[in-house]
């Protein structure tokens, strides 16, 4: 089996040991650090997050998968450096004020790194400032904002309003989720997207970045 | 019959006429309602040392909330959470109640051995024990049994004021289950099984709750053979037709008016959500006990909880026939 293939199938199998040695493997063989990263370790996650859509593997697959993927990045890391590779786009994601839930953010988290974006986790209780302040000065392209709570969701209102406030509407998506969030809470706030599972809100920031590039 | 009997009565399917059983599995509501914070929510810091006068007139003020509420709002059960939670303390608090209401309502407490989602900061060590050591997980769950069993046991020894218990452990996003089945049959069945199984020769009841998309893995825990399931979460597309027909009507169904909606929703989707619940779960003349979709957890208006029980009243009789479709 192909190397990159071999790294792929690894990881979504959760073998992160595996991963990891593959990985130097394959650069000890000269492979570009960029066809690594896309060919192997995203090729694998985004078979895993296919899968988790249609319900043929659930979270603690994706969990393992994402440690395999992890391992793999951190021997990739200085040499996408080196390369001046970018990440697909930026991401400040967080769970809103007054709320510690961080099961669905982190999922969320996961699958986006999974795709090649770049997460920046402000962690749970985030207040819609702290979105706007972050989304600012890292030039994100992509607030996340998730509530497991009915008396928080309304939060997530905050932060748009803030964000037109800030006069940053317009450079950033906002996309909302978590237990009591629907998609016409979602337009009744504002925001741009809502999205059900953790693997479709990484294919749908994927896609914001993409158009905004 | 006294609403103790005719909570039973619903867990066991039989038919008991009149107005179909209500409870919560939290009323968090206290403040507002009787001006006293929920049990649950005090911090007993000095519990050691406090006289044993006062440790008992502490113990009959949470009595006291949890009576008040089962009283206002025509609760037939009352589930407890005994702060502190140790044995003694539990003891305590089911002799206070069973003192002051005899057997007038159903108690539960939880203590459920099987493994919950775990949260963001362990749900990656978590799963990756599933698949690194799973003998590991399965020695860890085999202890959190025999725990639960023995605080049965006692509890029964004790003079087994308690009813049944309500196992808590959550398994289920919205969209689907933590767990897939096949992880679901080899870390939570086997567990489940044997504590249900354990409880009920103890003469226990127990109702299995869960919020989420508990679809994909119902057969499961309905072959575990709980009494009733709790709480049949339409935010996570569970419907109470749906669950018959994947289940039959003997497994008691407590729950399902929406709590998201409760807060969020406008009075007329609220009453119309509460009439489907209703309807939907007398629809069989037995086994339901209408609920909430989750708990009166924190910040949930009580006025519409007030609204959505004063509808159980009007509406909630089998003696009337099912409630109309507005």
């Amino acid at each position: 089996m192909e190397l990159l293939e071999q790294i792929s199938e690894n990881l979504q199998k959760g073998r992160a040991k595996a991963v990891k040695e593959l990985v130097q493997q394959a650069v000890d063989q000269g492979l570009s650090p960029e066809q690594i990263l896309e060919e192997g370790l995203l090729s694998g996650m985004n078979v895993v997050g296919e899968k988790f859509k249609k319900n043929e593997v659930f979270v603690p697959e994706v969990l393992v998968a994402a440690r395999a993927m992890n391992m793999g990045t951190q021997v990739l890391k200085p040499l996408l450096v080196q390369a001046g590779v970018q990440a697909t786009g930026r991401v400040c994601i967080g769970t809103v004020k007054g709320d510690l839930h961080d099961i669905g953010k982190n999922l969320v988290k996961m699958m986006m790194e999974g795709k090649g974006l770049e997460v920046i986790d402000l962690g749970t209780d985030v207040a819609p400032e702290a979105f706007i302040k972050t989304a600012v000065e890292q030039h994100c392209q992509i607030i996340c904002c998730s509530a497991l709570l009915t008396t928080t969701m309304g939060v997530m209102g905050e932060v748009v309003k803030l964000a037109q406030e800030a006069g940053i509407r317009d450079q950033v998506k906002i996309m909302v989720g978590g237990a009591p969030v629907t998609e016409s809470f979602a337009a009744q706030i504002g925001a741009d997207k809502y999205t059900s599972d953790a693997a479709s809100a990484a294919d749908a920031a994927v896609a914001f970045c993409q158009a905004l590039a | 019959m006294t609403h103790r009997e005719r909570f039973i009565k619903t867990l066991r399917g039989e038919p008991i006429g009149g107005q179909v059983p209500t409870f919560e599995l939290v009323f968090f509501l206290t403040m507002e309602a009787f001006g006293k914070v929920h049990p649950h929510h005090r911090k007993y810091e000095q519990w050691d040392q406090m006289s044993e006068n006062e440790r008992k007139l502490q113990i009959a003020d949470m009595a006291d909330v949890y009576i008040q509420t089962a009283q206002r709002y025509g609760h037939s059960a009352i589930h407890l959470h005994p702060n502190p939670g140790d044995l003694e303390n539990t003891q305590r608090l089911l002799e206070e109640i069973r003192r002051r209401t005899g057997d007038q309502y159903f108690l539960t407490i939880d203590h459920d051995p099987t493994w919950a989602i775990p949260d963001g900061d362990h749900m990656m060590d978590f799963s990756v024990r599933m698949f690194e050591e799973p003998e590991a997980l399965g020695d860890q769950s085999a202890r959190r049994l025999e725990e639960t069993l023995e605080i049965a046991r006692k509890l029964d020894e004790w003079g087994h004021l308690l009813d049944g218990f309500c196992f808590c452990s959550d398994y289920c996003f919205n969209v689907n289950p933590f767990f897939s089945p096949d992880q679901f049959e080899e870390f939570i069945v086997p567990t489940l099984r044997d504590a249900i199984a354990g409880a009920h020769e103890m003469g226990y009841y127990v109702i299995k709750h869960t919020d989420g998309n508990i679809m994909p893995i119902l057969p499961q825990i309905a072959a575990c053979k709980p009494d009733a399931l709790h709480s049949l979460d339409p935010q996570g597309g569970v419907s109470i037709p749906e669950v018959r027909k994947v289940i039959g009507d003997d497994i008691c169904l407590i729950g399902n008016v929406n709590c998201g909606l409760l807060q969020t929703g406008t009075e007329e989707e609220c009453r119309q959500d509460v009439l489907r619940a209703l309807r939907e779960g007398m629809e069989k003349g037995r086994g339901y006990v209408f609920a909430t979709s989750n708990c009166a957890y924190t910040g949930l208006p009580l006025a519409r909880y007030e609204v959505m029980i004063d509808l159980w009243r009007q509406y909630g009789s089998y003696d009337l026939g099912l409630p109309p479709q507005e």
